[in-house]
């Protein structure tokens, strides 16, 4: 992914909360727009990297104020909603997702897997059902982070094993 | 509201409600209920001054944890100060300087349920440690003093599933000057998180806040501290990004054994300290590293960690003391580098399998020749994970990444996908070690020799940090950073005594180039010498000097780096006539590791000066250093410039 969906979403998810407060006011606004956010600045970096140089410079980390684009609508006092986790993560992570995916393992999978309720044992499982519908779920991925994790849960249904095991 | 389904997506909104109406109800209570009974009234103000008082008999304001609560460090003339500088932070409008009002004004303001701070909770809420060691040291009557509950702190706080703590390092990153010494933050490891999903956790991090535009303004305002620096809680999983995948840096991560007593505490201060506190940020001292060490200090006050830390606090300095604290670190953990796992499998692979990775990065049609396709499985995906990884590199750490690296990275995964077999894991060793095994940060050294028809002796003391003679164990490989370094020599024959060299700032990056990585190589010096020039036999002379160039590793006999620069150098002294020179030049020269303990280093240079004194320079340097212990190492070197000749013998202490 690029380093401008990183700055990007740092600022928007954290910036108001996180950085300037781990506490601030609850956020109550009109749901967590994450997903159209990351997607939407996945193109043209190169007027971001100055930015890109001050936000991942340690240290001195991120812009927090400048950027805040106000409340997101996913985070609480700097804490991912809990019904927005697996999509926040999904949207940040599509890269190394998509990896992942081919590669029939790794921690972000495995990261995911744990967020959709997939419990360790049947992780072998759930990594060689993402190997196998691949390139579907990378089309659904490339769309949004939503349609991913629709994706995955309708493929976590209709398998005979992850299907009885997942809380969803 | 506790209902699945459509009811979760408003819970927030109705929780929030919930305790919108709630404060207005204690407002509403607090607004009424004094004026009908001014008995209750005048209960509260009599507790309220009992407390005060007992707070004096116990001397609670001169106690170490209200010290470290409020940041409060003793002044050079006495009195105390806070570092924090958010007012909102204090009760008492003399908080910053006086302990002993900022805990009679505290403790009133634990009655009232009025939003305080920048966080907006009450008191009780949002300084929540300060509450419950003042709670516990005082017994606060709970009928008298009733406590409040904190919904927000308990949500955030349950949200961690905190299990223990680990400190973080992210390794140095020269060519990034916010980076050079590295950082440090910490991560809050959640209850059932195993090796592959602590990416989950959340970090604790310290960072100042920069303007995005701040360019060549950023180190010198975070010298001088007039940036802010703010607490933050960003998942693990975007830090391991940025500094593994975007920066390439290698993570260290220590685990910290706490109790759960201890870690609690530590999450209640970090809380006061994320919703209400800033600080100025001072890249020197009061940085990342010094201010998320505070929180360590709240945690186990036995600890004395800040105290440590008078004029500079350098990351690597605090992981050394922290791992020094008996019992302290429970577990160590790297995490390589993407940079770090694509050198190790190409180290691991025969030469003609390395270069058929290499091309299936710049042709997926390799990816259908028989070279490829006979392989086995296993090597096929070991070799198309490679090649994913390479372009993936490529892809973030180019500003415009050229679109058909993607197209080629999905190329490579969809036939890596098609090969349904999981990746092996791929154990990858550090090229530089863990930083607590490193020398430490000062260096002082003494030592004799010969120029020209003299004898000296001389002593150097150097602020930090690291040059590439040093032993390299724990530093960034190839890297040189030196800081305030001056040496003072005495020469018997001329019997002078005089500052032979002070360096102001040296910088050196060898960043050596293969068929992967093209980084180019770059120094800085700032600083003065002592010349032989014309009729001056010791002359002062101040110089800069810049250049850019390239590095090349073999492994002849064990590592060696060869390298060349071109550069550009202006001087200052008496010796010159109309007392400058300008000019430029190039130098090339090898640094070997002869063995573990033996390091050798040699360049030579020519400089020519056409402006100013119109001259020019032949320079000879060779150096070798033996490592006798992990801060105790000796040199021999010798500086040849012109028709100036110099010979030294030395001993190095680190500090």
């Amino acid at each position: 992914m690029s380093k401008k969906v990183l700055v990007f979403s740092i600022a928007v998810l954290f910036g108001a909360q996180a950085g300037l407060a781990m506490a601030s006011n609850p956020d109550t606004g009109p749901g967590c727009g994450l997903g159209k956010l990351a997607w939407a600045e996945y193109k043209g970096q190169k007027e971001i990297a100055p930015q890109v140089l001050m936000v991942t410079t340690n240290g001195t980390g991120m812009n927090t104020f400048a950027i805040s684009s106000g409340t997101s609508g996913c985070t609480n006092d700097g804490k991912i909603m809990s019904e927005h986790k697996t999509t926040v993560f999904a949207a940040l992570n599509f890269d190394a997702l998509t990896a992942e995916m081919a590669q029939g393992q790794g921690e972000h999978l495995a990261s995911l897997a744990t967020l959709m309720g997939v419990p360790a044992e049947r992780h072998a499982a759930f990594f060689a059902m993402t190997q196998e519908r691949y390139t579907s779920l990378v089309q659904a991925g490339e769309a949004s982070p939503v349609a991913l994790v629709k994706s995955l849960n309708d493929a976590i249904a209709g398998h005979p094993v992850l299907a009885q095991a997942s809380l969803r | 509201m506790i209902s699945k389904g459509p009811g979760r997506n408003v819970r927030a909104l109705v929780v929030s409600i919930d305790t919108v109406v709630l404060a207005l109800l204690v407002l509403l209570v607090s607004l009424l209920v004094p004026f009908p009974s001014s008995a209750q009234q005048s209960d509260r103000d009599q507790y309220l001054t009992q407390l005060i008082d007992q707070a004096a008999q116990e001397n609670l304001a001169d106690q170490r944890e209200w010290h470290l609560l409020l940041h409060y460090q003793k002044g050079i003339f006495g009195g105390y100060e806070s570092e924090q500088d958010d007012p909102g932070f204090f009760m008492s409008v003399h908080g910053k300087r006086d302990p002993a009002a900022e805990l009679a004004a505290t403790l009133a303001q634990f009655f009232s349920a009025e939003l305080v701070g920048r966080s907006q909770q009450p008191a009780q809420c949002a300084f929540i440690a300060r509450y419950h060691w003042l709670k516990e040291q005082l017994k606060f009557d709970p009928l008298r003093l009733p406590p409040l509950t904190c919904e927000r702190f308990d949500r955030w706080y349950n949200d961690f599933e905190a299990d223990s703590i680990s400190l973080i390092f992210p390794s140095a990153f020269l060519n990034n000057p916010a980076s050079m010494f590295g950082h440090t933050l910490f991560r809050v490891d959640q209850k059932g998180q195993t090796e592959q999903t602590r990416i989950l956790a959340y970090t604790i991090n310290y960072a100042a806040e920069v303007p995005p535009d701040a360019g060549l303004a950023y180190p010198i305002r975070g010298i001088f501290g007039s940036y802010r620096g703010y607490f933050s809680t960003i998942p693990y999983y975007l830090k391991v990004r940025e500094y593994r995948d975007i920066e390439n840096r290698d993570i260290w991560e220590y685990r910290l054994n706490l109790t759960e007593h201890q870690m609690r505490r530590f999450l209640m201060h970090a809380w006061e300290l994320g919703g209400n506190a800033w600080f100025d940020y001072f890249f020197f001292k009061e940085n990342c590293s010094y201010h998320i060490l505070a929180l360590l200090d709240y945690a186990d006050p036995e600890l004395y960690l800040t105290d440590e830390f008078v004029g500079w606090t350098v990351p690597a300095d605090t992981i050394r003391l922290v791992v020094s604290k008996p019992g302290l670190v429970s577990e160590i953990t790297y995490r390589p580098s993407r940079s770090t796992v694509i050198k190790r499998k190409r180290e691991s692979l025969p030469a003609e399998e390395r270069d058929l990775a290499h091309r299936m990065t710049q042709d997926v049609g390799e990816l259908t020749s028989p070279a490829f396709t006979r392989l086995v499985p296993a090597k096929q995906a070991f070799l198309l994970d490679l090649a994913s990884d390479y372009l993936r590199y490529r892809i973030e750490t180019t500003d415009s990444p050229k679109p058909e690296w993607k197209e080629r990275n999905r190329a490579v995964l969809t036939t890596r996908s098609q090969l349904r077999i999981p990746s092996e894991e791929f154990v990858v060793r550090p090229f530089a070690k863990q930083p607590e095994l490193g020398h430490k940060m000062h260096r002082a050294s003494i030592g004799g020799g010969w120029r020209n028809n003299d004898t000296f002796e001389e002593a150097t003391f150097r602020g930090g940090y690291h040059d590439l003679l040093d032993p390299e164990v724990g530093y960034t490989p190839d890297a040189q950073i030196e800081m305030a370094s001056i040496t003072v020599r005495h020469y018997n024959r001329a019997d002078q005594t005089r500052v032979e060299r002070a360096t102001l700032l040296n910088l050196l990056s060898l960043s050596p180039i293969d068929s992967v990585f093209h980084a180019p190589s770059w120094k800085l010096n700032i600083g003065m010498n002592t010349i032989r020039h014309h009729d001056c036999q010791l002359c002062s002379n101040g110089f800069f000097n810049a250049g850019i160039g390239g590095a090349k590793e073999l492994q002849l006999l064990n590592r060696e780096v060869l390298f060349a620069f071109a550069e550009t150098e202006a001087n200052i002294s008496k010796a010159y006539h109309e007392l400058h020179r300008v000019g430029g030049g190039g130098t090339i020269g090898m640094l070997a590791d002869l063995t573990e303990r033996w390091k050798f280093m040699a360049t030579g240079s020519y400089l020519k000066f056409p402006l100013g004194d119109k001259s020019d320079d032949f320079r000879w340097y060779v150096g070798s250093r033996f490592t006798l212990a992990q801060n105790w190492t000796v040199r021999l070197e010798y500086n040849h410039r012109d028709r100036d000749n110099d010979v030294v013998i030395s001993v190095q202490a680190f500090f």
